[in-house]
């Protein structure tokens, strides 16, 4: 586990920021620890990014107050943006300078940078350092992207989606990355729409929507505090009818995903023997029975009754 | 000011502009061909003829002897006029010398004067010194032809001399017309399609990432300045070098005074290109602003043809144009072009453009 400890590198207090009549960002307060790996959890359209650039120094506030490594992002930005690194959702590149003159020219707008090589190596773009930026494929535009905002060596990073587009194998070794990162004491605040990230990766998660910050905590707390149930899933079958499965004992819940039916259920063994049996009953075969814990997808799904992803 | 990152950026935005074929082309290639290319048709390189203009103030018989015997040089078409009909048509580019023969030929060359002891009789040739072919031969011709005269006459003192006057003439087929003019036409280009390169960082988000670190806009703008002074100090090298070593056009007038006027050009379009950048929201709108723009200026600020040949109605349209002051004082300083203002006029209206350009973006630009 990250060193995280107890100071605050990161504190918000009631932000506030609209566009027009849209409240992008409606009151949120959380804080972020030292070393800690946080995300900001939501759909597209949640505030997460006018959050994190609040905080970048990038967008300004219309409403209450922030604080980055003991800094007003809003009047001490130039302080700041020293120690900061930063991502952004697009991987906003020099389409015709190299990966190798991208890094050097990025370093050279801090007082101290991390030598071109050093994160060449780190983020495997070492065979591609003569490549032009606009040549490179999109996993290697967001290696880049993150490498840069290493480059001044910082003491936290904000990652906006950092691994929106990569495939499962890159996203792994950028998760990887950032574990290192926060292995050192470093602070990441990142976002994301992946519940599989935010499980795997952040020490504890914001969920946001339409602005608000609806929960907050480790991903265990909030899956605790929503379920105490379980669920079993199985490919749905037209003689297992809702009004069937929902007298089965222990089931509070009947919902469905794609090809699957979703019992939530808070006696799982009473549940599954019950499914076997209808299952025989009606001579049925591969139901492919699962159980799983809820996930934060399905906290989401029950903050908001839609799924993340939409 | 914090000043950190304005050379390396600047080298990587000249990077960026030489591995950009689109900009390369317009602000360096289309420029040197239209110079090569108007040169080549209009200020042909070794005329076989040229046409000279014949004024006789004598009226003796001894002018029109003289008159024969420059009839006689197959390089020299003679045509006779008034003095001022003479040097209106050079001036327009329709004759490329003008010879004088001044009252007292007859009377000097039959002795009188010459024993009169004034020294020898000189005709007046008119040349355009920013044409170097046309002048020269006129002037070695003329010099033969008296050299003739004097050693035949075998007096010494000699009885004829040749005295030179410049005069600047505004011929379409002259490349002396079009270097300067091309010049001030790149650099518009140069400076109106910056907007093109800055829409697009603006719109990859280049701009808003670049914010994210501790470099200042003021650096930025800066080095966007410089980068495009760098360029348009090329591309000056580059098209002069051209017309000198194609047509002859040299610079006559001072090489300080055109170096000042090319970074006030390049900087009053830049300003312009910042206008652009301010209304264009992606790079395709600035695409399209760009050449709304451009081909007006190029076409209407006496590039291709003096601004005289225009018709009336649409000659007050030039004058607002700012192209049409800085080819104006580029043609003057560059190659002693005549003038269409004098060139404090023509600093004055690119200074103004420059500021009010300066203020509206300033005032407009976004950065996000």
């Amino acid at each position: 586990m990250a060193p995280v400890s107890d100071a605050a590198v990161i504190s918000v207090n009631d932000l506030r920021k609209s566009y027009g009549s849209v409240h992008a960002v409606d009151g949120i307060s959380f804080e972020v620890r030292r070393g800690e790996v946080f995300g900001l959890l939501g759909p597209n359209g949640a505030g997460k990014t006018t959050t994190i650039e609040i905080l970048e120094g990038l967008n300004k506030p219309d409403g209450g107050s922030a604080s980055v490594l003991g800094m007003d992002p809003t009047h001490e930005g130039n302080r700041l943006k020293e120690l900061i690194g930063v991502q952004l959702q697009t991987a906003a590149l020099y389409p015709n300078l190299t990966v190798t003159e991208l890094i050097g020219l990025f370093g050279r707008f801090y007082r101290h940078a991390r030598p071109t090589s050093e994160l060449l190596n780190e983020f495997a773009l070492d065979e591609r350092e003569v490549a032009l930026s606009k040549e490179l494929s999109g996993g290697q535009r967001q290696r880049l992207s993150v490498a840069l905002a290493l480059v001044n060596d910082p003491e936290m990073i904000f990652l906006d989606e950092p691994t929106t587009g990569l495939d499962p194998q890159a996203r792994r070794s950028l998760w990887e990355q950032i574990r290192t990162f926060a292995a050192q004491g470093r602070t990441t605040l990142l976002t994301t729409h992946y519940m599989e990230e935010a499980e795997q990766l952040c020490d504890r998660v914001a969920i946001m929507d339409h602005g608000h910050i609806l929960e907050m905590g480790t991903v265990n707390e909030l899956v605790a505090r929503h379920f105490k149930e379980r669920t079993v899933r199985f490919i749905s079958h037209a003689d297992l009818t809702d009004e069937r499965l929902a007298t089965i004992r222990g089931v509070s819940k009947v919902a469905h995903e794609d090809e699957e039916t979703v019992l939530y259920t808070t006696e799982v063994p009473a549940t599954i023997g019950a499914l076997l049996e209808l299952g025989e009953q009606l001579q049925l075969t591969g139901l492919d029975l699962a159980v799983r814990r809820p996930t934060l997808e399905d906290v989401f799904l029950s903050l908001t009754g839609r799924a993340l992803r939409d | 000011m914090n000043m950190r990152g304005l050379w390396p950026l600047t080298l990587a935005n000249i990077k960026s502009f030489y591995r950009d074929r689109a900009s390369l082309f317009w602000t360096i290639a289309f420029p040197v061909l239209f110079v090569v290319l108007f040169g080549s048709i209009f200020g042909s390189n070794s005329p076989s003829t040229f046409n000279i203009g014949w004024v006789d103030q004598d009226g003796t018989p001894a002018a029109t002897s003289l008159r024969d015997g420059f009839a006689t040089v197959p390089l020299l078409a003679l045509k006779n006029e008034t003095q001022d009909q003479a040097l209106a048509d050079m001036r327009n580019g329709k004759l490329d010398a003008v010879i004088v023969v001044p009252q007292g030929l007859g009377a000097a060359l039959t002795g009188g004067a010459s024993a009169a002891g004034n020294g020898p009789f000189q005709l007046i040739v008119y040349t355009d010194p920013s044409r170097q072919t046309a002048s020269s031969t006129v002037q070695q011709v003329v010099q033969q032809v008296i050299g003739g005269i004097n050693q035949q006459l075998s007096g010494t003192p000699p009885a004829l001399a040749m005295a030179t006057r410049p005069l600047q003439s505004v011929d379409l087929s002259n490349a002396a017309y079009f270097v300067p003019s091309i010049l001030a036409m790149a650099l518009m280009q140069l400076g109106i399609f910056a907007s093109i390169p800055l829409v697009g960082q603006r719109e990859k988000l280049i701009l808003k990432r670049l914010n994210a670190t501790p470099l200042s806009r003021a650096t930025l703008v800066l080095s966007n300045v410089f980068t495009r002074l760098i360029i348009a100090l090329a591309q000056t090298v580059i098209i002069v070098a051209i017309g000198a070593l194609m047509f002859g056009v040299t610079i006559v007038g001072s090489i300080a005074v055109t170096a000042g006027l090319v970074v006030l050009g390049a900087m009053t379009f830049l300003a312009i290109g910042y206008v652009i950048a301010s209304y264009a929201r992606t790079e395709d709108t600035a695409n399209a602003l760009t050449s709304i723009v451009q081909f007006p200026l190029m076409f209407l600020s006496g590039i291709f043809f003096p601004i005289e040949f225009m018709p009336d109605w649409l000659r007050p349209v030039a004058a607002f144009m700012p192209l049409t002051y800085l080819g104006d004082a580029l043609r003057q300083t560059m190659v002693g072009g005549a003038a269409y203002a004098p060139i404090g006029i023509d600093v004055l209206v690119l200074g103004g453009w420059l500021i009010a350009s300066f203020l509206i973006s300033a005032r407009f630009f976004r950065w996000q």
